[in-house]
């Protein structure tokens, strides 16, 4: 699967494309909140308002790019949760209004394949439309599908609008703080890493690739993709060493690491372990740039394709690499579910 | 690539508590939508629903699971239709453990089916609920992996009323493309006051039990229900009595009309029974029953027959057995599928309950009694989702 176009709107400038050339946003907050662009050019105001914040800015990563290229042959989102503001909204109108008469726009808005549909409304596309909403697996499940449907159509030359999002909620917010996930003290992103106490920060965003099967022109590919929801600690170096070895790598084979270290010390240790299979290579940690969510890998595969073409390497934390060709990508959420993402250029 | 089989099944809905229930219910037109016993809503005095004749404590008791762990109902009734399925196909610990085993969920509340707890949690009022980690949309299949150690391909699906069709598809995908050696997909919805108030919002809830494809039908019944079918390869398939049919294709695409609304020319709906037919290499003709979306909306019952009158000559007998369920959602595709492969094994077909005065735009009308000793080769089941996503599965009996 070759990545033809990429983009995010992320709590990074990306939007703008600054974050690639430097711009660093030091981030000092308990949400990391994603810098939106305007939307007047994309989106009309009436519409634009009723929006929800996963819709919107799915939408405003998905029309720049339906614009730029071909129209792809079909539509996959991954997201863990969807539009959970307008979800909870509804909710609370429920208990409120103990089952009164309730106005439909939050609830139709809230179902996670929204995007996908909205999308496929937008840009009047008929063809395969599919959203995954395997929690932190979310993203890796839509990229699974993706390359079946490559496989499936080659060598007809197909090509896939895949993305992901995730959005900010109060609830959502709320929600995961009870389930301990989230630093009760303030520490800037810079600093996550050492902050030696339980959770991390919240982030959000929508990252979205124009993938095809013809490699022309193309900025990098996924190259495979492995997942486990029942790994224990000792297991995981094995599982990433078998998949080396299914990809006919070795650990020196890997020019880059990216890691889902997120600053909880009790589960930074997984990455830690791993890191430890890879003396030398270096390293990039992609929560630091947009904090901890659901479907963050899909802004790691974002960052390792900006990597593989000469930018934003300030991020590579241990020792530039010359001209990187094969980066690997480890995330875990809650030391449950866990995958690996190699993206090669 | 060699065929797709089913070689089990596992349901549990308002008409039956296992598969064997849910036949005898079909074959006596006993419908289960009814006044609810178990489900608290200011709705559950003036509507109907198909729930699931087991409260939550009995759930969990008969699994043998734990209190206080968080497992909402949408987990329980996964897990009992889940079992049901993996031993109905006689698969061992081992092989459902095995990464070369494929587990494929959906839902659509998924674990935000107990608004209240949801409400106080998502809002900090009081102490945290044992469903705090629960609420996510995976989380029953999540449950199901740990449980089951499954160490192969997971994944949950939500396109709202199409998911577990969308399930099932991308099940027979992970075997044709050697991914996987058996798949277990389906889905699971429980009734939830968000869903009930959500589409009573919409206002397509019938006040009467639903009745599908009538002139006079009102809207929709929900109902509750878990479904999963195991997949395999005909050729890994040792002991060929294990084949409940064969899985003969499907087609998925988007009507990109309405949100919540199918296309006056019910485009997508054909495109979708359209490729299906095209993957399972079968004409129009040899498809021998439909077990149609029919959600006894005004919108869809209509578009829906358009559709079937664009793509057939003469139009199959066709139901809606949501009359006997109701609506459930996520789950409707794997119980539809169910049901379709029931009509295929056992040659007969299932009704359109209550319909009294059938939509009179079309010169055919649904299938109004059961109907058994007919002959059925073809059976396509449909369903179609809000946000536009539209699915037509294909059942082909195996000789």
């Amino acid at each position: 699967m070759y990545i033809k176009d990429l983009y995010a709107i992320s709590p990074q400038k990306t939007h703008d494309l600054s974050f690639e050339q430097g711009d660093w946003q030091v981030l000092n907050q308990y949400a990391y909140t994603a810098i939106e662009p305007s939307y007047q050019d994309l989106i009309p105001n009436a519409q634009l308002r009723r929006m929800g914040k996963a819709v919107r800015m799915g939408i405003g990563v998905s029309l720049p790019l339906l614009a730029r290229n071909p129209k792809p042959d079909g539509i996959i989102f991954g997201t863990a949760n969807g539009g959970l503001e307008d979800c909870i909204k509804f909710l609370n109108q429920i208990v409120e209004y103990n089952e009164g008469t309730l106005t439909p726009t939050n609830f139709v808005q809230s179902t996670p394949n929204a995007l996908a549909g909205q999308v496929a409304l937008l840009s009047e596309n008929q063809g395969y439309n599919m959203t995954h909403v395997n929690g932190s697996l979310a993203f890796e499940s839509a990229l699974l599908d993706a390359a079946l449907y490559f496989d499936e159509h080659s060598p007809t030359e197909k090509s896939i609008l895949l993305g992901a999002v995730e959005e900010i909620s109060d609830y959502n917010y709320n929600i995961d703080y009870l389930g301990n996930r989230f630093k009760e003290e303030l520490v800037p992103n810079n600093d996550l890493l050492n902050s030696r106490t339980n959770g991390s920060y919240c982030g959000e965003g929508s990252t979205q690739f124009i993938l095809s099967n013809n490699p022309e022109n193309s900025l990098a590919r996924f190259s495979a993709l492995k997942q486990s929801s029942t790994l224990s600690e000792e297991e995981i170096t094995d599982f990433v060493q078998s998949f080396l070895a299914e990809q006919n790598l070795s650990p020196a084979g890997i020019d880059c690491l990216l890691l889902g270290k997120n600053g909880d010390v009790s589960t930074d240790l997984w990455y830690d372990k791993v890191q430890n299979s890879f003396p030398g290579t270096p390293v990039a940690f992609f929560k630091k740039a947009v904090g901890e969510y659901r479907t963050v890998s899909a802004f790691a595969s974002y960052l390792a394709v900006r990597l593989l073409n000469r930018q934003a390497g300030y991020l590579i934390e241990n020792g530039a690499t010359e001209n990187p060709r094969t980066i690997l990508i480890y995330n875990h959420f809650d030391a449950v579910r866990h995958s690996l993402i190699l993206i090669q250029k | 690539m060699g065929e797709i089989v089913v070689t089990g099944m596992g349901a549990i809905t308002s008409i039956g508590l296992t598969i064997a229930e849910n036949l005898r219910s079909l074959q006596q037109e006993n419908s289960g939508i009814k006044k609810a016993k178990h489900f608290k809503s200011r709705y559950a005095e003036s509507l109907f629903f198909g729930e699931i004749d087991q409260n939550d404590e009995a759930l969990l008791s008969e699994l043998g699971l734990e209190q206080g762990q968080g497992y909402t109902r949408t987990t329980l009734i996964a897990i009992k239709a889940f079992r049901e399925a993996i031993a109905h196909a006689q698969l061992s610990p081992e092989e459902i453990a095995s990464g070369r085993t494929a587990f494929i969920s959906s839902s659509t509340v998924g674990g935000m089916c107990y608004t209240d707890d949801l409400y106080n949690d998502a809002n900090l009022r009081g102490v945290p609920s044992e469903y705090i980690k629960s609420y996510e949309g995976s989380d029953h299949a999540l449950r199901i992996v740990r449980l089951h150690n499954m160490k192969g391909i997971t994944d949950v699906i939500n396109t709202a009323c199409s998911s577990s069709a969308n399930a099932i598809a991308l099940g027979a995908r992970l075997l044709e493309t050697g991914k996987a050696d058996r798949v277990i997909a389906g889905g699971s919805d429980c009734l939830a006051k968000f869903t009930v108030n959500g589409f009573n919002s919409l206002r397509i809830l019938s006040e009467e039990p639903c009745k599908p494809f009538d002139t006079n039908r009102e809207g929709l019944s929900l109902g509750e229900a878990a479904a999963y079918i195991v997949l395999e390869r005909r050729e890994d398939v040792k002991d060929l009595r294990k084949i409940q049919a064969i899985f003969a294709g499907f087609g998925i695409c988007n009507d990109a009309f309405h949100p919540s609304a199918t296309s006056n020319d019910a485009r997508g709906p054909r495109m979708a029974m359209e490729l299906a037919l095209k993957r399972a290499a079968l004409k129009p003709s040899d498809i021998g029953y439909i077990n149609a979306h029919g959600t006894g909306t005004p919108n869809n019952d209509i578009t829906e027959s358009y559709a079937f009158s664009k793509l057939f000559d003469k139009v199959p007998p066709f139901s809606s057995t949501k009359s006997y369920v109701g609506h459930t959602l996520a789950a409707a595709g794997a119980i539809e599928a169910i049901y379709s492969i029931l009509t295929i094994r056992n040659q007969e077909i299932y009704p359109s309950l209550r319909v009294q005065e059938p939509i009179a735009d079309f010169p055919f009308k649904p299938v109004l009694h059961y109907t058994p000793e007919t002959e059925i080769k073809h059976v396509l089941s449909n369903s179609f989702g809000f946000g536009g996503n539209c699915t037509s599965l294909i059942f082909s009996a195996c000789i």
